[in-house]
């Protein structure tokens, strides 16, 4: 019996047999902790294993990227005690600063394909864009791999989703994935991996791939797949600065638990409204929703195309009196491309607040949060109640984001191209 | 774990997800656990902590725990008091959350549709089974090398004695 393409990593990783259901016990070559779980995690691992070095310390990692810098003197203490259990133990911390710990690590090539990464991250999984296997956990489990090495896993089932027909920009890999939300909710997938085919998945750039991949959480699914092309063999390259990889395919006779065809010919632009990521509306359905703060950036649409996408809506444009627009580079060299390029000033004397590399708006970090009654549009992942705030989320992709900024209301970016 | 889980229980909706259960704002104070309690389910049920006092199972529909990857989400419930969730289907994370914090998490969607909110409720640990009304609903037991670290009260814990034994 053939193998889907989760099976295959996860056998290149265990002594045990992968099959659907198995619980088997799993390698993992790259373990994280933020600055979120991190304080836990070491609070678990001195209660449990005191002083004892850990599993491989070139092997884990500290990533600061949730309250960077700490706001509060809590969070401060809470960064400061991962960094001393990182001096005493060797291990490296990309600090306050770097930017988006799953993008730095695939960035500085500790992430690549076919490799096995777990980290206090329910996005984790966005490393299936780049053909590796990542998984959010929780501090006691990442407590154990640091130790260890290992965890325990259940192989998910696969299941298939084909993509038929094409679209055009300004319809892009955000309007793709929430059309696919509004489509399969949180249960077709649900405990399971994805594997996405037809041309309007395969074609994605890397990027695109990211925002896909990223959201397969909001799906419910363990981790998705799109198959690797000749042009994604070479921008994965040069995402990692690694060559020393050969991309997973699934086998022809591979076992999936089930498959569903979505029809995305000539997707329009798409909104999530709250309380749910699956909540979606075409975004000229809402377009009487007023917006008093947009943020652009997060794991799902933070890379330095995004952002270049939305500029070049808003470019020649002007932003909206009384919107607040927020833009956060997912890593410092997605900042420092956008910098060369001349996009951030650009985009600063619109008037448009730059922060530092963060997760920033998304979780309750900071900035970005709303008040009572208010509207953000967000290019990140969930608009749960209370997620960014007492106001309501909508979720976007940078290009509505940005006509949307232009006009004050939720806005369909082909009204303004 | 107990081996009779009896209790009235609390019922809630589909996707009810991390950020409700346990709210970002509190996430990583490093809290005790009674403040953690406190706040647990603060912004989906403003009167969970009067329910919690004498109800112990949560009856939940579909993806409990949908979101993010906080352990607080499962272990405010725990020091809430809560021993059991009963669902339709549970979050991935979630759910090894709770298997490596020993919380109860039992996947039935008809024992899920068919439990009313404040009903009477016996969960039977040994035989695999739910109680209520006058009907018996059997759950399958959890993979045998889950179910071992369940019984070992946890993930770390159940590998320490495993390699004691080893040793």
């Amino acid at each position: 019996m053939g193998k889907t393409i989760v099976e295959k990593i996860l056998s290149e990783h265990t002594k045990d047999e992968v099959k659907p259901g198995n619980v088997i016990w799993l390698d993992i070559d790259v373990r994280s902790a933020r600055d979120f779980g991190g304080p836990n995690v070491v609070k678990h691992y001195r209660e449990h294993y005191d002083s004892e070095p850990v599993d491989n310390p070139q092997k884990t990692f500290f990533t600061f990227d949730l309250v960077a810098p700490a706001k509060t003197i809590k969070y401060a203490i809470n960064q400061s005690i991962c960094r001393k259990f990182a001096k005493e133990q060797g291990i490296k911390v990309y600090d306050v600063g770097s930017g988006i710990g799953t993008h730095v690590l695939m960035e500085e090539g500790h992430i690549i394909p076919g490799k096995t990464a777990v980290g206090t991250d329910s996005h984790y999984n966005i490393v299936g864009a780049i053909g590796a296997f990542g998984q959010g956990m929780g501090d006691v489990d990442i407590t154990f791999v640091f130790k260890t090495g290992r965890t325990w896993f259940e192989v998910p089932k696969t299941v298939k989703i084909k993509l038929k027909g094409t679209f055009e920009y300004p319809t892009t890999a955000k309007d793709l994935t929430l059309y696919i939300l509004k489509h399969i909710k949180t249960d077709f997938a649900l405990g399971r991996a994805i594997e996405f085919y037809g041309e309007a998945a395969e074609s994605l750039p890397l990027y695109g791939r990211i925002t896909l991949l990223s959201m397969v959480t909001e799906m419910g699914g363990i981790i998705g797949y799109v198959p690797f092309t000749e042009k994604t063999v070479e921008e994965v390259k040069a995402f990692t600065g690694r060559s020393d990889f050969s991309p997973t395919y699934a086998d022809p006779d591979a076992e999936y638990e089930k498959e569903i065809e979505i029809d995305v010919s000539g997707l329009g632009s798409q909104v999530a409204a709250p309380p749910h990521p699956h909540n979606v509306y075409d975004a000229q359905d809402l377009k009487d929703v007023k917006v008093d703060m947009i943020y652009i950036g997060s794991c799902t649409n933070g890379r330095e195309e995004d952002i270049e996408s939305a500029w070049k809506i808003l470019k020649g444009k002007k932003i909206k009196d009384g919107v607040v627009l927020s833009i956060t580079p997912a890593t410092r060299r997605a900042y420092k491309k956008l910098m060369d390029k001349g996009i951030l000033q650009e985009l600063f004397e619109m008037g448009a607040i730059i922060t530092n590399p963060s997760c920033a708006g998304c979780a309750q970090g900071h900035p970005g949060m709303t008040g009572e009654g208010e509207v953000s549009l967000n290019t990140s992942n969930r608009n749960f109640p209370g997620k960014q705030g007492k106001g309501e989320t909508y979720l976007v992709s940078p290009e509505v984001a940005a006509a949307s900024a232009i006009t004050g209301r939720i806005t369909d970016p082909r009204e303004v191209l | 774990m107990e081996k009779i889980i009896k209790s009235r229980v609390i019922k809630y909706g589909d996707n009810v997800n991390t950020d409700v259960i346990f709210p970002g704002r509190y996430t990583y104070a490093l809290m005790e656990p009674e403040e953690m309690a406190k706040h647990a389910m603060e912004d989906l049920d403003p009167d969970f902590q009067n329910k919690v006092k004498e109800r112990h199972i949560i009856v939940a529909g579909k993806n409990f725990g949908m979101g993010s990857s906080r352990e607080q989400a499962v272990s405010s419930l725990v020091y809430a008091g809560v021993k059991a969730v009963i669902a339709k289907s549970f979050a991935r994370i979630y759910f090894r959350n709770a298997i490596n914090n020993g919380l109860l998490v039992i996947e039935h969607k008809e024992a899920a549709e068919f439990i009313e909110d404040n009903d009477e409720v016996e969960i039977d640990t040994e035989k695999n089974e739910i109680r209520v009304k006058g009907k018996v609903f059997t759950f399958p037991p959890l993979p045998q090398e889950v179910l071992k670290i369940v019984e070992a009260g946890g993930l770390i814990n159940y590998v320490k004695a495993k390699l004691e034994k080893e040793a």
